[in-house]
């Protein structure tokens, strides 16, 4: 099977079940993605498949083969995206366990409303955070819409 | 080629890329680099002036890494923007206790910052009086004529300087003092700094590695079937030999979940993850179900309930005049009322995981680990290991609040690592996560009190019934206070409010459920209890939640100061916009044993839906935890404990049915969304005292403040958590 993976590609004997998320944090050795919940519920796997975000947990690789996948490590080479330097600024993450997938979905949010409402993000930010980081991750989603301007 | 190399290598590793990170040298334990020098158990120089500071307490979320790190290197004139933070363990240095336990290597009770704070001072001024007397003998000047600043010794009269590393070794061969001189809070230059977390940026690009992440050379990987229930035994596998022959499935290693002898798992050894999770649910297995095979928690309750009634049975935790005589009164104005809670677990965003390393004369393990010595002691004990021979490697923390403290999901990963005889990473899925947890046991209460002619309480009868955690796990603790469990009785046994005549008592209910600490221990359920009554008794006798609580409160100025300042920046006085509500609660939080004082007030504003259900707007926290070390960090744990709390509160339980737990994952344990989450306040009271505790301090009075605003917008009362609407 056949994958491209933060630009470069990435060829792999996997079941065609296995989920996106193995596939990366496994055959790619890719570890930024995590394992939550496994029914895509709590968004720690969030990955961009062609750009759009998708819960790699739910994803069988071979509805993503000869894709181009975009995790963690490939959002920003230099830790230089907004949203990163807005979580920085606000010291968002506490465990940091939900924090690559949070960072992702948040930079989705932000590529399709550059200056979201609460109600937006109230509704697009449905990862789950245990340590409840969630105060911080609103305020910093805020910043990084003032970064980008 | 062995058969564990050829099955590894079935499962398809990209060509060309180098697969295994190896671990981070701050992870691996005590490794000095070659040119480092060690000037104490917490402090290594190394000659191109890197500084590494030692860490002892495992980072789950509560920001030990910055804090602790923090008070060293203020202490040791350290420049924080170039210290590394390193794991340490396996020394006395590292060790401490809760409540006079054996020392050992573990966070746990909010203790980190409290017991540490002191010994962290001392190291680092330590480290400091070595490097300025050797800084000053390289320059040639006295000792008395330098200062030390920002990593280098200074001799101000010349204005020469020194870095630490050059003179790092010849520092290392002084003699250290075991009293040096700590500086004065007015000159601290890094304590209560709202400092930047060091971790964040690792958290934020994927390079945190965290104990699911971790890889070793030759690694399979294990997931876990239990018997479904809490008890039963694993009487055989029906379709053994052909999940064993499943591609990529390397062995079925049977093995007991901590701390049961009993064959209850079977951990399914594979080339991946996912493999050995499609085998382990393929697996058919005999059960014998053991004595918890009818556990169903409508039966848990109503033996609580029965056990609420019996006299005989209470074992009185503490007493102060005589109740009983005051209840007795003819005419006594008696207030009663019976507070129930849920079975609830640590849902950790990281399920628990471990990897080992089972080699003939020494094991090493890595992962999330909260106990780095309950795992040494429980590897050692059976596995027959010295426990010098236990290498335990700590990772970040996904999220712990108690959990990873149980040695279990540890134990799982070096059985299946000695049945296979090459490492093994064990990851356990959501679902065995939720329904083999250790779970914080469910509590009934009973609060009544004699109201006398002013209203306020003359008398008060708490007794709390449930199963009992140290009657589960720590037996001679109940034995040493005489029957009793501290945990069940938080905040009512060491009254803050002052009432003439107390008596709180307790009676264990015992269950075959698996039980642990978790965040905030048994105050969830007794101050719920407890600050309810409160609130209700003040509503009896037509006053507020503040109102109330400040005459209860009368003699307790550091109390009041806290009370006081959440109700002046809430607003408490000035009525709150039309439908929003108003509660309040208060709580003095004393860890385990009474280790240290964390005042706590906190107001919550909720409005009221069509249906009922609340939505929690906003909570100003007050909370008095002493010195605040970094006030960031302490706003982080306050917030974080009432989104934690508000998931207890409306949201999710653990019930059980036909001795097996209802629930498995996020959709039927769900946790507080972002949504959901109030915007909360905190204000930090300034205090001399030394650091008190914080990482669960705001966690028990949410319940009761929202309680209290439900209860005025809808004129309903909640006896149950989570609630009811």
């Amino acid at each position: 099977m056949n994958l491209t993976i933060n630009g470069k590609p990435l060829i792999f004997v996997a079941d065609a079940a296995k989920p996106l998320l193995w596939v990366v944090r496994e055959n790619a050795g890719l570890t930024g993605t995590k394992f939550g919940c496994g029914i895509g519920m709590c968004g720690a796997c969030t990955v961009y498949v062609d750009g759009r975000p998708e819960r790699s947990c739910v994803t069988p690789v071979s509805a993503v083969e000869g894709k181009s996948i975009t995790t963690i490590e490939g959002l920003s080479p230099g830790t230089n995206h907004a949203i990163q330097r807005a979580w920085i600024e606000h010291d968002v993450p506490q465990c940091g366990y939900c924090q690559s997938g949070m960072v992702m979905a948040a930079a989705a949010l932000l590529q399709r409303h550059p200056q979201p409402t609460n109600a937006q993000i109230d509704e697009t930010m449905s990862n789950l955070c245990r340590c409840a980081t969630y105060q911080r991750v609103r305020a910093a989603i805020h910043t990084a819409a003032k970064y980008k301007d | 080629m062995t058969q564990n190399r050829r099955a590894f290598m079935k499962s398809g590793l990209i060509l060309g890329a180098g697969l295994f990170v190896p671990l981070a040298p701050s992870v691996a334990g005590v490794v000095a680099a070659v040119s480092e020098q060690e000037l104490n158990d917490w402090v290594w120089i190394a000659s191109t002036g890197d500084i590494t500071l030692g860490l002892s307490q495992c980072e789950a979320g509560q920001g030990v890494y910055t804090g602790l790190p923090q008070v060293l290197a203020d202490e040791l004139d350290a420049d924080w923007t170039q210290i590394k933070v390193r794991f340490v363990t396996n020394r006395d240095a590292y060790r401490t206790s809760a409540a006079h336990e054996p020392l050992q290597q573990f966070v746990g009770a909010s203790m980190s910052m409290t017991l540490f704070y002191e010994r962290l001072r001392v190291a680092g001024a330590q480290a400091r009086e070595v490097l300025l007397k050797a800084g000053a003998t390289r320059m040639g000047v006295r000792p008395s004529q330098c200062t030390t600043r920002d990593s280098r010794v200074l001799h101000a009269a010349t204005g020469r300087s020194v870095g630490y590393g050059e003179i790092a070794s010849d520092a290392a061969r002084m003699p250290l003092s075991s009293s040096p001189r700590l500086k004065a809070p007015s000159v601290f230059r890094l304590i209560g700094r709202d400092l930047h977390r060091l971790d964040t940026l690792a958290k934020v690009n994927g390079s945190a590695q965290f104990g699911i992440d971790v890889q070793v050379p030759g690694m399979l990987y294990g997931a876990v079937r239990m018997v479904p229930g809490q008890s039963g035994a694993i009487r055989g596998i029906r379709n053994e030999a052909e999940v064993k022959a499943l591609p990529g499935v390397v062995a079925l290693v049977l093995t007991s979940q901590w701390p049961k002898p009993t064959i209850n798992t079977v951990v399914v050894v594979a080339d991946s993850y996912w493999t050995a999770q499609q085998a382990a649910n393929k697996l058919e297995l005999d059960v014998e179900p053991g004595v918890a095979a009818d556990l169903h928690s409508t039966r848990i309750l109503q033996q609580r309930k029965q056990a609420l009634d019996n006299d005989a049975a209470a074992v009185v935790a503490s007493h102060l005049g005589d109740a009983a005589a005051v209840f007795g009164k003819p005419c006594a104005r008696i207030v009663s009322t019976d507070y129930h809670t849920s079975y609830l677990t640590h849902a950790t965003m990281e399920p628990v995981c471990a990897t080992a390393d089972f080699r003939q004369s020494e094991v090493e393990v890595w992962g999330s680990i909260q106990g780095q010595d309950m795992v040494r002691e429980w590897v050692s004990r059976l596995f027959q290991m010295p426990q010098a021979k236990v290498i335990v490697n700590t990772t970040f923390l996904g999220g712990s609040f108690g959990r990873k403290y149980v040695p279990d999901y540890v134990l799982h990963a070096v059985a299946a690592s000695k049945a296979v005889g090459c490492p093994v990473k064990v990851i356990r899925s959501r679902e065995d996560d939720t329904r083999h947890g250790y779970y914080c046991p469910a509590m009934s209460g009973r609060l009544r009190a004699v109201l006398g002619a002013d209203g306020m309480p003359e008398a008060l009868h708490a007794r709390v019934v449930g199963q009992s955690l140290y009657g589960a796990i720590k037996v001679d603790k109940v034995k040493e206070a005489g029957g009793w469990d501290e945990t069940m009785v938080e905040a009512l046994y060491d009254l803050v409010y002052q009432v003439p005549n107390l008596t709180v008592d307790a009676i264990d209910v015992k269950q075959p459920i698996p039980v642990s600490f978790m965040r905030s221990v048994g105050s969830t359920s007794s101050v719920f209890f407890l600050e309810s009554f409160i609130s209700l008794l003040a509503r009896e006798v037509g006053m507020d939640d503040y109102q109330y609580r400040r005459k209860l409160l009368a003699a307790n100025p550091a109390a009041l100061r806290v009370l006081d300042h959440v109700a002046d920046v809430g607003g408490w006085r000035t009525a709150p916009a039309q439908g929003v509500y108003r509660g309040m609660a208060f709580n003095v939080y004393t860890g385990r044993g009474e280790a240290f004082q964390t005042l706590v007030a906190m107001m919550v504003e909720l409005q009221v839906a069509k249906d009922g259900s609340p939505k929690v707007l906003r909570v100003v926290c007050g909370v008095d935890c002493g010195r605040a070390v970094n006030p960031g960090l302490i706003r982080a744990n306050i917030e974080g404990g009432i989104g934690f709390a508000l998931t207890n509160t409306l949201k999710s339980a653990i019930t059980f049915a036909d001795g097996v737990v209802q629930q498995s994952n996020f959709h039927d344990y769900p946790l507080l969304s972002l949504a959901e989450m109030p915007s909360i306040e905190v204000l930090i009271l300034d205090s001399d005292r030394p650091p008190q505790g914080c990482g669960e301090v705001s966690l028990a009075p949410t319940a009761p403040a929202v309680a209290s605003a439900l209860f005025r917008a809808t004129g309903q009362r909640q006896h149950s958590m989570p609630f009811e609407f």
